[in-house]
């Protein structure tokens, strides 16, 4: 047999065998390929692809899939990253507008220049994402009606949830029109109402009955509801001020600040004088001022801790300072100063920072003798809110998920759920959106008779260190459109107008994509050893081959590539 | 050629060719640059290739009788051969009518600053039309890590041990090159891989001879993590050690790649060859560095104006 035949017939993987010299070819050629080594049996370290957690992600309260839906705004695909963030969150239109970004504070890339701009990714998402048709109302699996009280972001959110599962769902809003703190405590110029309608048009779309002006323990009984529905879910909200105990706290001229947003925000005229004081440092107090300021008054917020411990979104409160809100840091009323049961003005005393209190910021303490007057024309307090149970039988007190209260229980034969700040006391959007789909999941369970699901590991979370700098360089991130300070503060028109599409994918390019393969190449291109191939989105890699060399790991931007020791 | 499956159908990074023309289970130490920068050349160069190998790692890399790494006719040859064996080859194909085929002479450090260096340099003074590659690792690697004279300053090699470090500076091999005034040099990294391609893919659309100076991490013989190849090799460009350039008929120099110009310690201090270096050798390799820089920067400038 010749060596030629005989090269043909070979498998480029056998190893060449000759049964006698004479076998062998006159000079050294070559009659099989490297492959017949399986250099495998090198390797002490096994490189494994192993997605992880990006920070953002679990930092999200409502579990959004951040680097998820970047990756689709990166390839211009909107509507699919709009869906993506509807598995999460009903509203990323909203919530891409006034949610308090916990995601952005822990991004990775603010070590190397600025965080992302998620929530104006989310912004681009929901806006542009949304395609215009409505949602496809899912088909109705079950049976049981459920009755959600409040329609508020929590409600809301429940709502949703539950009718994708496929039930019947009907909001109860005792305001005239649904959205609860969503309509009234964010003013138009941060969430324009029009937003507000197009999302809630789409819950319609899903089927969800609204209710509104029925305010449950006044137009219609908690026990009534029970008659026509399985379950009831609680989400009623914080709509109620904490009050201050303030000598001649009850003058005309003194306001409450949610009150306050909810009158101007249904469109009524309030009257308010020019010297105007705002108690409280949340972001009720930046909204109530900032409300002030466009209604023709010059309001100084004054807030008995400095700007370093103000619970407020800190955008909220740059906007504030530019706008010319004034603050006084370090002071608190003690006394409404009124003649004639009209507001004159306040006294107030100077306050310094103590030992740190249960909440961990550091408490204030008045100084002595450092009382001082302010004249006013109206006094807001926005010093926190608290949810108004007196619907409820006396001394019920609510926290998240089913509601076990004896009293509740005794009273009413339906299963009873809360979720929202009513329940949980967490005051923001996101994660009243977050406890009302933990409410809907629940209700399922137990309509459905499901166990409690196991408690998720403590999942992988991609730190910093893990980042291959070798592959980003610092570059701003984007600054979306916006009106400038004399365009906006005599108006409520929106001031953020948003990344255009060629912006968001500007910055959707600076997302690390921590833990979470973006095809990115560099593994199999670096392989010394060719061991690893690609299939579509996956790689493979060819343990046959593969020497465990590390290079794919160490080149892998954003750690996917785990090296696992080798069992002997 | 043997049919085998290729193992990337599209191109990588959406610009490297498709062709995988080296096989796995090649016998390259765990992270070798030179068997990365192979990988890469042939992508570039395509199947109508004979590799043309004096005595170096590559010897061994390619598998022993009867077996071998590469998909392309591969002639192995005496250590100083290297460069008039691949003209001979030119010469046989041309006569053949086979022209179009191109010859890679593929030598390490030692066949060509050292000991090919001669052959080279008659084959570029006819100007034979092969393509010599340098894959360049700064020793003797695979005999047991000797010194060349392509090993820097004060590196450690089993032949200039930590207390008797290497006292002659890296010999200056494009220089030496562009001195023929062969029609291309170049200078590439495994690190970036499509500079490399490029590089490839222009030497082989010129006639005549082309010489291309490959930076080569080693493990082993640089006492470096086998996982720190690439990013050696980037340092390396990075720290304007290496940097990538090329050359035109000797005259026209261009840099290809604007280093951020890291310091130089960022590379050495991954490296145990280097490990015994005192701030004052750091700080002497550093100033030789920039100045070196100087001069390539002047050289680019004059062609340029």
């Amino acid at each position: 047999m010749s060596t030629k035949a005989k090269a043909k017939e070979l498998a480029p993987d056998r190893v060449v065998a000759f049964a006698s010299e004479r076998e062998m070819p006159p000079l050294a050629v070559s009659l099989g390929t490297s492959l017949a080594n399986k250099t495998g049996s090198w390797r002490y370290l096994r490189p494994v692809y192993e997605e992880k957690e990006p920070p953002c992600n679990h930092a999200c309260p409502a579990g959004n899939d951040i680097r998820g839906f970047i990756a689709l705004i990166l390839k211009g695909k909107l509507a699919e990253a709009r869906e993506l963030l509807c598995e999460t969150n009903p509203f990323p239109a909203i919530t891409g507008r006034v949610c308090h970004h916990p995601c952005e504070l822990e991004c990775n890339r603010q070590k190397l220049d600025e965080p992302l701009s998620i929530r104006a990714l989310e912004r681009l998402a929901g806006d542009e994402g949304y395609n215009g048709k409505g949602l496809r109302p899912p088909r109705r699996r079950h049976k049981e009606r459920i009755a959600i009280v409040g329609s508020g972001p929590a409600g809301l959110s429940c709502a949703y949830f539950l009718a994708r599962k496929g039930y019947q769902v009907a909001i109860f809003e005792a305001e005239r029109k649904p959205g609860g703190m969503l309509r009234w405590g964010i003013p138009e110029y941060r969430l324009p109402k029009a937003v507000l309608e197009r999302e809630l048009a789409l819950l319609r779309d899903l089927g969800i009955e609204f209710k509104a002006g029925l305010r449950v323990g006044q137009d219609l009984r908690l026990e009534e509801l029970q008659a026509g529905y399985d379950t009831i879910f609680l989400a009623v909200g914080a709509t109620a001020g904490v009050e201050l105990e303030l000598p001649g706290g009850e003058a005309a001229g003194v306001l409450h600040g949610l009150e306050f947003l909810k009158r101007v925000n249904f469109g009524e005229r309030v009257e308010l004088g020019e010297r105007v004081a705002v108690i409280g440092g949340g972001n009720t107090a930046m909204d109530a001022a900032r409300v002030a300021l466009r209604l023709g008054a010059k309001p100084v917020v004054v807030y008995r801790r400095t700007r370093a411990e103000m619970p407020a979104i800190p955008e909220e409160v740059e906007a504030a300072l530019e706008e010319g809100v004034e603050f006084t840091f370090l002071a608190a009323p003690i006394e409404v100063l009124t003649a004639n049961g009209q507001l004159k003005g306040a006294r107030f005393i100077k306050m310094e920072l103590g030992p740190p209190d249960e909440t961990g910021r550091r408490r204030p303490m008045p100084i002595k003798g450092s009382e001082f007057k302010l004249e006013l024309d109206n006094l807001i307090l926005a010093v926190g809110e608290r949810p108004d149970l007196s619907f409820l039988p006396e001394g019920v007190k609510l926290r998240e998920g089913r509601v076990n209260d004896p009293v509740l229980v005794e009273a009413l034969r339906a299963p009873i759920f809360a979720g929202g700040d009513a329940a949980t006391g967490a005051g923001t959007v996101v994660e009243a959106i977050a406890s009302g789909r933990r409410g809907a999941e629940a209700i399922d369970r137990h309509l459905r008779g499901l166990p409690e699901p196991e408690p998720e590991r403590e999942p992988v979370l991609v730190p910093f260190e893990r980042i291959n700098l070798d592959y980003f360089e610092p570059r701003p991130r984007a600054q979306g459109r916006a009106l400038a300070v004399p365009e906006r503060v005599t108006n409520f028109e929106e001031i953020e107008l948003g990344l255009s599409l060629e912006q968001g994918q500007l910055e959707a390019e600076r997302c690390f994509s921590c833990g979470g393969c973006n095809q990115c190449d560099n593994c199999i291109t670096y392989c010394p050893d060719v061991a690893i191939s690609r299939h579509d989105d996956q790689y493979e890699v060819d343990y046959d081959y593969c020497k465990g060399c590390g290079i794919c790991a160490q080149e892998c931007p954003r750690w996917v590539i785990s090296l696992v020791e080798e069992e002997k | 050629m043997i049919e085998i499956k290729q193992s990337s159908p599209y191109p990588l990074r959406g610009v490297l060719p498709t062709d995988e023309l080296m096989l796995s289970g090649h016998l390259a130490c765990q992270g070798c640059g030179a068997a990365l920068v192979m990988r890469y050349a042939l992508k570039a160069l395509g199947e109508r290739t004979i590799a043309v190998i004096p005595a170096c790692c590559w010897t061994i890399i390619a598998g022993a009788f009867p077996y071998s790494a590469l998909r392309v006719p591969l002639f192995h040859t005496a250590f100083e051969t290297a460069a008039s064996a691949a003209a001979g080859i030119k010469a046989g194909l041309e006569v053949l009518g086979k022209g179009d085929i191109t010859v890679l002479a593929w030598a390490g450090d030692g066949g060509t600053f050292d000991i090919g260096l001669q052959a080279l340099s008659g084959a570029a003074e006819r100007n034979d039309d092969i393509i010599y590659v340098c894959y360049d690792n700064e020793a003797y690697m695979n005999t047991g890590i000797q010194r060349s004279s392509a090993t820097p300053w004060r590196a450690w090699t089993t032949t200039t041990p930590t207390r008797h470090p290497k006292d002659e500076p890296k010999k200056d091999m494009m220089a030496i090159m562009a001195a023929h005034r062969i029609p291309y040099a170049a200078t590439a990294s495994p690190a970036y891989p499509e500079d490399l391609v490029r590089k490839m893919q222009k030497a082989k659309a010129i006639r005549g001879t082309k010489f291309i100076h490959i930076i080569s991490p080693c493990p082993p013989g640089w006492k470096s993590a086998s996982e720190l190849s690439v990013k050696l090799a980037r340092l390396a460009v990075q720290t304007k050690i290496f940097p990538l350039y090329e050359v035109e008929n000797g005259l026209k120099w261009r840099i290809t790649l604007e280093p951020k110009g890291l310091p130089v310690e960022e590379y050495l201090k991954l490296q145990g060859r280097f490990r015994h270096l005192s701030p004052e050798e750091i700080r002497k390799i550093q100033e030789t560095v920039d100045a070196e820089w100087a001069r390539l920067v002047a050289k680019a400038k004059a062609e340029a104006s």
